[in-house]
């Protein structure tokens, strides 16, 4: 068993420790404004954290990515699958989502600021924008795949509406749904830390804020490797979840 | 045309396949137009209702279109933003193909790399832009180092995935040729690998155009994003909208020029997207 899971993971942490001693002599040689080492990072990282300024940054940027996800989540699906069932604004509405959809968000930023100020519904409107379009997106194109004949058998056994949506509808899109809510955990992230830059600065985004105009490097790298980390999480988590509905697909 | 001479029961029959064009746009156009008709709308009188007077409204982006694209600022802006999009791209085309390539067809760097592509592909952009300000300077290199650092990594995952799937037969019909790595490689693994290199190029295209507003908006640095933050600053939201439409037919360009081509010359292939 142990030995299995040598072999199999070896080479993952073989790479993950080359990469450290990389990081490691490469912040070594070179001067300390320019880069830290992994451990001088770690230590920074722990810094922070015993100061209580990481907990605190971390939970105000944590609630601005749900409440922005959640909202994408909340309003995209359903408006999605409403859409696939009234075919003239399905057909209607579909190029101006794939239009939105390729948009970058991050260019509609300027506006919110100067039209909502720095309150906290700005920073989740951008939330919401950049995550919202890849849950409608890809819930119209799942609901675009449901073969007419599905609904047409579902309609001459007199099903009703409910049972349409419970039975066929839903089913079918949820795995579609599903890829939208993985690409737009992505971009939610992109979007909570882009608020957090250009509109007013608080959370994970104004520790690497500050730790960049305060010259401290070692600040800067810790932030930097801590959100990385999240987003790799993150990323584990949307594909976990994808996957697990994936299998409806078939 | 002879439609009266033949029964009216006949004609209505054969009028649609007469004309599926018609029907077609019948079909699509019309809702499309009058969906869109109805958000210009909708939104002209909100924001006449509800928003002061600077903000941005169909009727004075409409007026402000020609005024801003004869605008010499606008035009340079525009100008600076799609060369860097451009550099960026092409840098990020060829480090990536080159080392997806190699990554899908080596074992042993595969197991190296791909814990790190794919942790540098999740890590949000935007968060390496005070970094790359750090070591690059407030300028237009640290906006090409974010552009590449945008595209590359879903440009190497896809060649990758590509290099991966090439058929068998044809790597053991190279080799009982005895044709050595680097013609493999270049003649069979990367024309295999062609249509996903597309896929990860049309993701990176986004992306890049995303990198480059995000670092002008950092940086300050002259370009499209720069000129929306200066416009909308000053309370000039529609010019600033105009900079928007431009973004979004980017967009939308790229993602139609990548289908047009993977239709014209990759007919048979369909993939579902990896992003």
């Amino acid at each position: 068993m142990t030995n299995t899971y040598l072999r199999r993971h070896a080479p993952f942490w073989i790479s993950i420790l080359a990469g450290i001693a990389i990081w490691e002599i490469a912040g070594r040689s070179t001067s300390a404004a320019f880069m830290v080492p992994f451990s001088e990072t770690l230590v920074r990282l722990w810094q922070l954290i015993r100061s209580g300024e990481f907990i605190g940054q971390f939970l105000d940027s944590a609630q601005l990515f749900l409440t922005g996800f959640v909202l994408a989540l909340v309003i995209g699906a359903p408006l999605g699958l409403l859409l696939a069932r009234v075919r003239f604004l399905r057909i209607g509405i579909e190029p101006y989502i794939m239009i939105l959809y390729a948009t970058p968000m991050v260019a509609l930023i300027p506006f919110i600021l100067s039209m909502m100020g720095f309150g906290f519904a700005p920073k989740v409107l951008v939330v919401f924008l950049f995550a919202v379009f890849p849950v409608l997106y890809n819930t119209v194109e799942g609901a675009r795949s449901i073969k007419p004949e599905l609904i047409e058998v579902a309609k001459s056994y007199r099903s009703s509406e409910r049972a349409l949506w419970a039975e066929v509808m839903l089913p079918y899109t949820l795995p579609y749904i599903m890829t939208g809510v993985r690409q737009s955990i992505g971009r939610a992230l992109v979007g909570m830390i882009a608020a957090e830059f250009f509109l007013s600065s608080t959370g994970l985004g104004q520790l690497i804020m500050t730790a960049s105009q305060n010259f401290d490097t070692g600040g800067v790298f810790a932030s930097v490797f801590v959100i990385g980390l999240i987003g790799v999480g993150l990323m584990r988590v949307g594909l976990k979840i994808e996957q697990h509905f994936a299998h409806w697909r078939q | 045309m002879s439609d009266q001479t033949i029964g009216v029961s006949v004609s209505r029959a054969v009028a649609p396949k007469a004309s599926p064009r018609a029907q077609w746009l019948l079909a699509n156009a019309v809702p499309r137009i009058v969906v869109g008709v109805a958000i210009l709308l909708l939104w002209e009188f909100v924001v006449r209702a509800l928003a002061p007077a600077y903000v941005a409204k169909p009727s004075t982006v409409v007026m402000a279109i020609p005024r801003v694209i004869t605008d010499p600022a606008f035009l340079s802006a525009t100008g600076q933003t799609l060369l860097a999009v451009a550099e960026g791209l092409a840098v990020a085309l060829v480090i990536g193909t080159v080392i997806g390539l190699v990554m899908g067809r080596s074992a042993m760097l595969e197991r190296a790399i791909r814990h790190y592509v794919n942790g540098f592909y999740a890590v949000p952009m935007v968060v390496v832009l005070p970094l790359f300000s750090l070591w690059f300077g407030y300028s237009s290199a640290t906006r090409i180092a974010t552009i590449i650092f945008a595209a590359v990594f879903s440009i190497i995952i896809n060649v990758a995935d590509g290099a991966r799937a090439v058929p068998r037969e044809y790597l053991e019909v190279a080799r009982s040729f005895r044709s050595n790595r680097l013609s493999v490689l270049v003649g069979i693994v990367l024309p295999s690998a062609t249509p996903y290199l597309l896929a990860g190029f049309r993701l990176a295209a986004g992306r890049a155009l995303i990198g480059a507003v995000v670092a002008e908006f950092f940086l300050s640095v002259g370009g499209v994003g720069y000129y929306i933050l200066y416009n909308s600053r000053i309370y000039k939201h529609s010019e600033a909208f105009v900079g928007v439409l431009l973004l979004a037919a980017f967009g939308v360009g790229f993602e139609l020029l990548v289908q047009w081509v993977t239709r014209r010359f990759m007919p048979w292939y369909r993939r579902g997207d990896k992003s």
